[in-house]
Order: C-alpha cells, then sequence, then structure tokens
C-alpha cells in the first residue's frame, strides 16, 4: 500500500539521471570527437542477413512424383458391363452419372445394370456436363429424346409360386378314413399295416424307422429344442454387434479346425 | 376430407345473370343462410343449438355426419367451425354494433357498384365491337384478338366483384359455393392450385407418369379418386380388396360449361417376361362422359353401357413384381366430337393399350390426373380369382446376371 509513496522519490532521482541535457551530452560529444581524430581507416562490414521467407522443408516441399492412383477410363464405350462394374475412376466429377449408372463416393462412376457403356452429353440436362451410361442394347443411343417413355428392363422370371396350399393328400394322416372320397373320418385306431413298432427306452419311445433303425420321429427331433425349452431370439438384421459377435465366433471355429488340420499333417 | 362433396342444390344458374343474383344474395347478410331450405339444412346439421353437449367422442360425430350424409344433407364447414356456430349469437351482418365494421362494409359494397358498372359497359363495348365489320376494325386477326382480350377483362371484373364479398368467402369455404359462378370457381382453382396441385406435380414427376404414359401433360382439373367413399391421396399403395370394386372419381373442373370427356385408367407396370420389359394394359376405358363445373362426381361402375368402352377390370400385382403405378386419366375430347365408341370397342384390348397413341388418334387434351399403385398382398389371390384373371400362381424371382470371366493375369508381371 505504502510502495508507491515510498517510491515516488527514488523515481523522481531516477528520471534526473536519464535526462540527455544534463549529463551524458557532453560525454557523447566527446566521444565523437575522438573518433573524428582517430584517422585510421573505417572497416566498414555489411553484416546483411537474408531470412527465409519460406519454409524449404517439411511436408509441402516433400517428392512432387507421388505413386499414380490409376485414375481414368476403366470401361470403354459400347464395352459390355454389369451392375457394380467399375467405369470410371475419377478426383472430382469429370464424367456424371447418366442412365443406370451411379455414383461413388470418391466420383467413381459404376453401372447399375448390365448393358453398354455409353459416353455421352446430355445438353437438355445441362448445356456443360459429360455423361457416362449404360444402354440394353448396342445399337441403342444416349441422350434419350426429351418426354421420350423410360427404356425400363423387368430384369425377372416367373416361376410357380411355392407357397400355394394344393390340395395336400400327403398331409391326410393314417387315422383319417376316405380321405380320397372326401368324408373325412377319423378312425379310432390306426390302420393295421400302419401300426409302428415301438422300442421303449428311458421316457422315449423309438419307432422303427425305414433304413431299419429304431429312433424317434422327425417331427419329435425337431421338437426337441423346444421340449427343452431353449430360447433363440429373433433374428435382427439392424443387430450389428450380435452379428459381430456371431462373425468372430465363426472366424475362430473355422481358425481352430485349421490349426487341428495341420496338427494332424 | 373423408366425404365427397355434394354438388350444390341449384346448379341452373345462367352465366350472365349471375351478377344480378349475386346481387341480391349479397343483400340478405345473415350470418346463417337466409332462405328457409338452407336454414333447415343448417339447423339438421347441428341438431342442437341452444345447448351444446360438453363433450362428444369422434366417433358420435363421425356417425352423426355418415347419417346426414346419407339424407342427403350437405355437411357445412368443419367439425370446428360447426361447433363455433352452435355457440355463436347469430346477429346478421347490418346490425353487429361495430361502427369500424359497418363503415368498411359500405367501402366494399361502393366498389362492388363501381365494378358492376365496369362490367356493363364492357359488355356493351363487347357487343359494339361484335356488331362492327371486321374491315372498319382492322382486320379478322384483329377483331379475334381484340375480342378475346375483352372477354378475358370482363371475366377478371366479374371476379373482382365479388372477391371482396365476406358472405362469398363464408359460403365457398363451408362448401356451399355455386359452380356455375365465376368467382367460387376461381376460388376453388386458387385453393385447388395452393396445395394438392403441388403435391399431383410432385407425385407425376417421381412416378414418371408423364414421359412414361404421356409425353406431357398440365393438369387443370381436380381429380380425386375414392374407393369405398375414402379418397386415395395421389400415388398412395392401396389393397386390392379396396381396389376390388370401381372407384368413384371426384373430377372439379374450374372453367365454365359442359364437355365430355373420355376416362381412362392405364396400369404402367405390366411384367412382359418374354420382351424383358414393361407392357401397359387398360383397366377402364369410357368415352363420351358429360363433366362440368357442378357435377363433379363420376362413379365408374355405374356409368352407362354406350360410354364404357372396357369395365372395371381390379387391378392386381403379381407376387415378387414390382409394385404398379395405376393412373386415372381425364381425357377432354374436342368441342362436338364425339367418339365411336363401338369402334373404339372394337379395336381396344386391355393387354398392350397405348394412351399416347389413343390420345393422339382421338385428338384429347389431358386435364386431369388422379394416381394410385397396387402390390401383391394378402387378397390379391382372391381378387385375380373371382375376376377371373389368370396368373395367380406365378411368382417373380430376380434374374441372376452372369458374371463376367475373369481374366487371370500373368503372375510373372507382379514379381
Amino acid at each position: 500500500m505504502l510502495l508507491p509513496r515510498l517510491c515516488a522519490p527514488t523515481r523522481a532521482a531516477f528520471a534526473a539521471s536519464r535526462n540527455p541535457h544534463t549529463t551524458s551530452s557532453i560525454s557523447n560529444t566527446a566521444l565523437e570527437a575522438i573518433r573524428c581524430s582517430n584517422a585510421a581507416p573505417a572497416t566498414t562490414i555489411l553484416s546483411f542477413v537474408r531470412h527465409a521467407t519460406h519454409q524449404s522443408e517439411g511436408r509441402a516441399n516433400g517428392p512432387k512424383d507421388g505413386p499414380g492412383k490409376r485414375l481414368g477410363a476403366k470401361k470403354t464405350g459400347e464395352q459390355y458391363v454389369i451392375p457394380g462394374n467399375i467405369i470410371f475412376r475419377q478426383r472430382g466429377t469429370l464424367w456424371f452419372p447418366g442412365e443406370n449408372c451411379d455414383i461413388g463416393r470418391d466420383h467413381t462412376i459404376f453401372a447399375t445394370q448390365p448393358g453398354y457403356v455409353k459416353y455421352y452429353k446430355d445438353p437438355l440436362k445441362h448445356p456443360k456436363r459429360q455423361y457416362i451410361g449404360v444402354v440394353f442394347e448396342r445399337h441403342q443411343t444416349l441422350p434419350v429424346p426429351p418426354n421420350a417413355a423410360r427404356r425400363r428392363r423387368l430384369g425377372m422370371l416367373a416361376v410357380k409360386r411355392e407357397d400355394i396350399e394344393e390340395a395336400r393328400e400327403d398331409a391326410v394322416g393314417d387315422l383319417v378314413e376316405g380321405a380320397n372320397s372326401g368324408e373325412g373320418m377319423v378312425r379310432e385306431t390306426p390302420r393295421e399295416d400302419k401300426v409302428p413298432q415301438v422300442v421303449k427306452t428311458g421316457n422315449k419311445e423309438l419307432v422303427m424307422r425305414p433304413g431299419y433303425m429304431y429312433r424317434e420321429a422327425n417331427w419329435q427331433i425337431g421338437r426337441a429344442a423346444e421340449k427343452k425349452g431353449v430360447k433363440v431370439n429373433k433374428f435382427d438384421r439392424g443387430d450389428r454387434f450380435t452379428a459381430w459377435r456371431k462373425r468372430n465366433a465363426r472366424k475362430e471355429r473355422n481358425a481352430e479346425s485349421r490349426r487341428l488340420r495341420t496338427k494332424k499333417k | 376430407m373423408c366425404h365427397l362433396r355434394a354438388a350444390s342444390p341449384t346448379p341452373s344458374f345462367e352465366e350472365h345473370a349471375d351478377i344480378q343474383a349475386g346481387r341480391e344474395t349479397a343483400s340478405d347478410m345473415f350470418y346463417l343462410s337466409a332462405t328457409p331450405q338452407e336454414a333447415q339444412v343448417q339447423q339438421s346439421a347441428s341438431p342442437a343449438p341452444s345447448s351444446p353437449p360438453p363433450h362428444i367422442s369422434i366417433r358420435a360425430l363421425r356417425s352423426e355426419e355418415k347419417r346426414l350424409g346419407k339424407k342427403g344433407v350437405p355437411i357445412v364447414g368443419s367439425r370446428r367451425r360447426r361447433a363455433a356456430l352452435k355457440t355463436s349469437s347469430q346477429i346478421p351482418f347490418e346490425q353487429l354494433p361495430y361502427q369500424c365494421f359497418q363503415e368498411a362494409r359500405k367501402i366494399l359494397q361502393a366498389d362492388r357498384e363501381e365494378k358492376i358498372h365496369q362490367i356493363e359497359v364492357q359488355r356493351a363495348r363487347i357487343a359494339r365491337l361484335e356488331a362492327q365489320d371486321a374491315a372498319v376494325s382492322g382486320g379478322e386477326l384483329y377483331k379475334k384478338n381484340r375480342l378475346d382480350s375483352m372477354r378475358r377483362h370482363l371475366e377478371e371484373l366479374k371476379i373482382l366483384a365479388d372477391i371482396n364479398d365476406p358472405l362469398i368467402k363464408k359460403r365457398f369455404e363451408d362448401g356451399l359455393g355455386n359452380m356455375n359462378r365465376p368467382i367460387y370457381r376461381y376460388l376453388a382453382d386458387r385453393k385447388w392450385r395452393q396445395y394438392k396441385r403441388l403435391i399431383l406435380d410432385q407425385r407425376i414427376t417421381q412416378h414418371n407418369i408423364v414421359p412414361d404414359v404421356l409425353p406431357n401433360m398440365d393438369p387443370v382439373a381436380d381429380v380425386d379418386v375414392a374407393f369405398s367413399q375414402r379418397i386415395v391421396q395421389p400415388g398412395d399403395v392401396v389393397e386390392s380388396r379396396r381396389t376390388e370394386k370401381p372407384p368413384t372419381l371426384r373430377v372439379q373442373v374450374f372453367d365454365k360449361g359442359e364437355r365430355l370427356v373420355t376416362v381412362a385408367v392405364i396400369d404402367s407396370d405390366v411384367p412382359n417376361v418374354e420382351k424383358d420389359a414393361f407392357d401397359f394394359r387398360c383397366h377402364f376405358l369410357a368415352c363420351n362422359v358429360p363433366l362440368s363445373p357442378v357435377t363433379p362426381s363420376m362413379p365408374l361402375g355405374t356409368m352407362p353401357k354406350e360410354n364404357v368402352v372396357l369395365p372395371w377390370q381390379p387391378p392386381f400385382a403379381q407376387k415378387g413384381a414390382p409394385w404398379q403405378r395405376m393412373s386415372v386419366f381425364i381425357l377432354q375430347q374436342r368441342e362436338g366430337k364425339i367418339v365411336d365408341v363401338a369402334a373404339v370397342k372394337e379395336n381396344t384390348e386391355r393387354h398392350g393399350f397405348v394412351l399416347r397413341s389413343f390420345v393422339d388418334r382421338h385428338l384429347l387434351k389431358p386435364v386431369g390426373v388422379g394416381l394410385f399403385r397396387s402390390k401383391w398382398d394378402e387378397w390379391t389371390e382372391g381378387v385375380m380369382k373371382r375376376a377371373d384373371i389368370e396368373g395367380a400362381d406365378i411368382e417373380f424371382k430376380r434374374k441372376k446376371i452372369e458374371p463376367l470371366p475373369y481374366k487371370k493375369k500373368d503372375g510373372a508381371r507382379y514379381r
């Protein structure tokens, strides 16, 4: 608190000592006089340093000639392509995707339909852009005239439906009498020629199956998990974590079996 | 929006008497309609105006509306507006005790008088020019152009005379506008263009209806497609059981006069395996259907037989096939030109029906379009069976595209 007030006289004394008119002016002129009287030739050394304005080292001035990126056309005009084939690799959009083509994240042009590659311009769509398209037949040309119906491909096959419920004869069990006549009476006991030979082992009933073996029926085997109360989570397409775990487990298994195989050898 | 708007009860207005009639109706400045018939309608639409029940379920309201609709009573305004009407003190406009409001009304009325005077003057001018010899008025073409522009101006004046009338606005918003009068047509057109037409335009472009089915089109009529009383939004996928019965169209045109139209329903995505492409199919075709601004309703199921070329076939998409775009076209015929239905019937087939060439052959002008889509669903099989359509047992599967042969590179080059 008291410091500024205490320091005030000292500051005044210091200021007085720095005044050039009072003390140092005399000494300065004296020194100059001595310099002038000294007639020795003055050696004037020009110490001229030019500092760098650009960095000469580092990343920016590295090798100019890097590895080529293998850009350019991968398919020529009229060449046959299938969906996913890369037609052109580029930096930026030198070419734009036209009919039946698309553009990737790094501006790669690729085909979305099987067909023949066409390089073309479409001034009605854009006056300056150049496009790559795919046509279905080789003789077809691009661009298509405006307001013409689009060329479209079905790309499908007609097959018989699998899920049709037909007149199911095989579904009629051996307890049903007159299945073909359509009456559908249920018998008290199964038909004699269909009476199975059963062997009981533990709590299981083993039946003589075709192939001359006693075993559970297929439907019983199929229901084993249900009986045991095994809970299977429903497949969820979006559950990537489970997918990842399963994939890794499968890879592990495969690697393990491979290892075993090599050991055997 | 789920009800088709009923046609106006008094359709027979003459065009030139419109303004006169309008002046008379403008004088009845009751908030509710003054004519006894309309008042009765109002009362039946709002059954208990004195004591509004505190809470009514939506279901009860809907069933009440349905009941009235079946009776043929037009439902006025929105539910909110009807509820507001019930509680409001229904004082006529002239007796409202707001001085500024009354002064404003006076200004509007004076403006209307002025516009009506201008209309009379314009009509006299048109009559004079029509009577004049073409050589005097500067040639046949000049006279025609001049008359056209004068008539256009006359139409503008008719709209300007009525556009500021609060009663007209109210009647239009209640859905009671008489579509014979230009002002109501103008308001309806404006309302359609503000929202519904924009949506329709977007759907036409998105679904490529325009290059695929017709080369170009400029919709000028509002088309609603309704299956069993329910309007389908343009481009919606509709269940096949709903589309089994023919739809009812509501085609609102906004220009005066009666005209004949052709109605066509086209499926533009019929799979053709041999060609590995898509075909067209016509699901309905009718010619010479009369249409005017006051008769918008067009039930396809009950059309007279002499108009129908191809009766309704329910739309269907086979299993696995991509969804099929169904487009309903309203094609205006040339004035006074009647399509020979018998001749068309002879050389028209459902499969492979190309609308472009049909339009060109009969000089039709597309004025309106409605869209919906159909897809294979659990009811399609039954629908196809009932309509005797084959092909329900077929399923479409994607064709495998053979990969290109892999060219093995010379290994030595890479060592």
